[in-house]
């Protein structure tokens, strides 16, 4: 059974949430945890920069929109992976908010059978506006 | 002439690899894999304002711009594709009628060539034994670079029985699998109008690079 649904709520911003300011040692600490040596991301100072992947802290409040087609609404999903698309550096001081979309819902067949993707949108911005990462976040739900 | 006819890149939702980065490996690999182009499968969609002549120039291979679709029969690949097909059939859906497929691509004057049918769920075989034959197949793809130990055997039995050609495709993902299988035609092909009619009168066999890569690589 095809999944149908009103495919206008792609795209509709379902969460917003604004995060307290960056500090250096959130940054410093995220880059021992990761083993960095380089000193970009572990020296205070001006040239201070938290490492691009520092941006997978960040999450909303809620993961998926009360939007989401009725057939999935009850059914358990498992994480089918992120794509990330890097933007400007993270860097002390910066306010993050983290704004959530429905990107996209698709089906597809394979060996197993029947699975149905529901890709949910996080874009990451700083306090000017700026893209600091887009992460699409797939969910895969198995007929 | 010798074509991998079934790639995948980054425009697939299951791959990473540009398009570029293929070609740079085939670049690397030519004593291995001698191919001269690539056909793009990519899932569910076909994109017909895609525009390769600029790698096709620096490169100077050929690139070709296909489908793969998922139908009743499981997976096909459609080559040929031109606004009367895009009109006829919406390549997004997973549940198209492959029967239709089969006979509307060909009389909107493409192809359309089952792909991995020894694939369980979403390849041929399974579901010639379920439901019966198609009208129509002339070709289906009898080596695909991402079968299971097993699964090409079955295609052999399926094309032995239904007489259909074979090609073969890599079904490449990632970079490292583009041209590893392919399909050789005796005729210079400039264009995908020349591949849809070489591969309708089934002229075409598969190839298959796989051990002598393996040996490239243990020679180092």
């Amino acid at each position: 059974m095809a999944l149908e649904f009103d495919r206008s709520i792609l795209g509709q911003e379902f969460d917003r949430v604004e995060r307290e300011p960056v500090t250096v040692d959130e940054i410093v600490a995220f880059a021992h945890a990761l083993g960095c040596t380089e000193p970009c991301y572990l020296e205070p100072g001006s040239g201070l920069v938290a490492h691009p992947t520092f941006v997978v802290r960040y999450r909303g409040r809620r993961f998926l929109p009360d939007s989401l087609p009725d057939p999935l609404k009850t059914r358990m999903s498992f994480d089918a992976g992120k794509d990330i698309d890097f933007g400007v550096p993270i860097r002390p001081g910066d306010r993050i908010s983290v704004g959530a979309a429905l990107h996209d819902v698709y089906e597809k067949t394979g060996r197993t059978g029947t699975m149905t993707f529901v890709v949910v949108r996080f874009v990451i911005r700083n306090q000017r506006g700026e893209t600091v990462a887009t992460i699409d976040n797939r969910l895969l739900y198995k007929d | 002439m010798i074509l991998d006819l079934h790639v995948h890149s980054e425009r697939s939702d299951d791959s990473r690899a540009p398009v570029e980065a293929y070609l740079k490996l085939l670049q690397r690999k030519r004593a291995e894999r001698p191919i001269d182009g690539l056909v793009l499968t990519e899932h569910r969609q076909f994109d017909p304002r895609r525009d390769f002549r600029d790698l096709e120039d620096r490169y100077g291979v050929l690139l070709l711009n296909a489908a793969e679709v998922e139908t009743d029969y499981g997976h096909v690949l459609l080559l040929g594709v031109n606004d009367d097909i895009l009109a006829r059939f919406d390549f997004a859906d997973v549940r198209l009628p492959a029967q239709d497929v089969v006979s509307e691509v060909w009389r909107l004057g493409g192809v359309a060539l089952p792909c991995h049918p020894g694939r369980p769920t979403v390849g041929l075989c399974a579901h010639y034994e379920a439901r019966g034959p198609l009208d129509g197949v002339v070709a289906v793809e009898a080596l695909n670079g991402g079968s299971k130990r097993g699964e090409d055997a079955r295609v052999a039995e399926l094309m032995a029985r239904y007489g259909y050609a074979g090609f073969g495709g890599s079904d490449a993902h990632l970079v490292s699998f583009v041209g590893l299988v392919a399909t050789e035609f005796e005729a210079e092909l400039r264009g995908m109008d020349g591949v849809v009619r070489e591969l309708r009168a089934g002229r075409c066999r598969p190839v298959d690079f796989r051990q002598r890569a393996a040996a490239a690589a243990e020679g180092g």
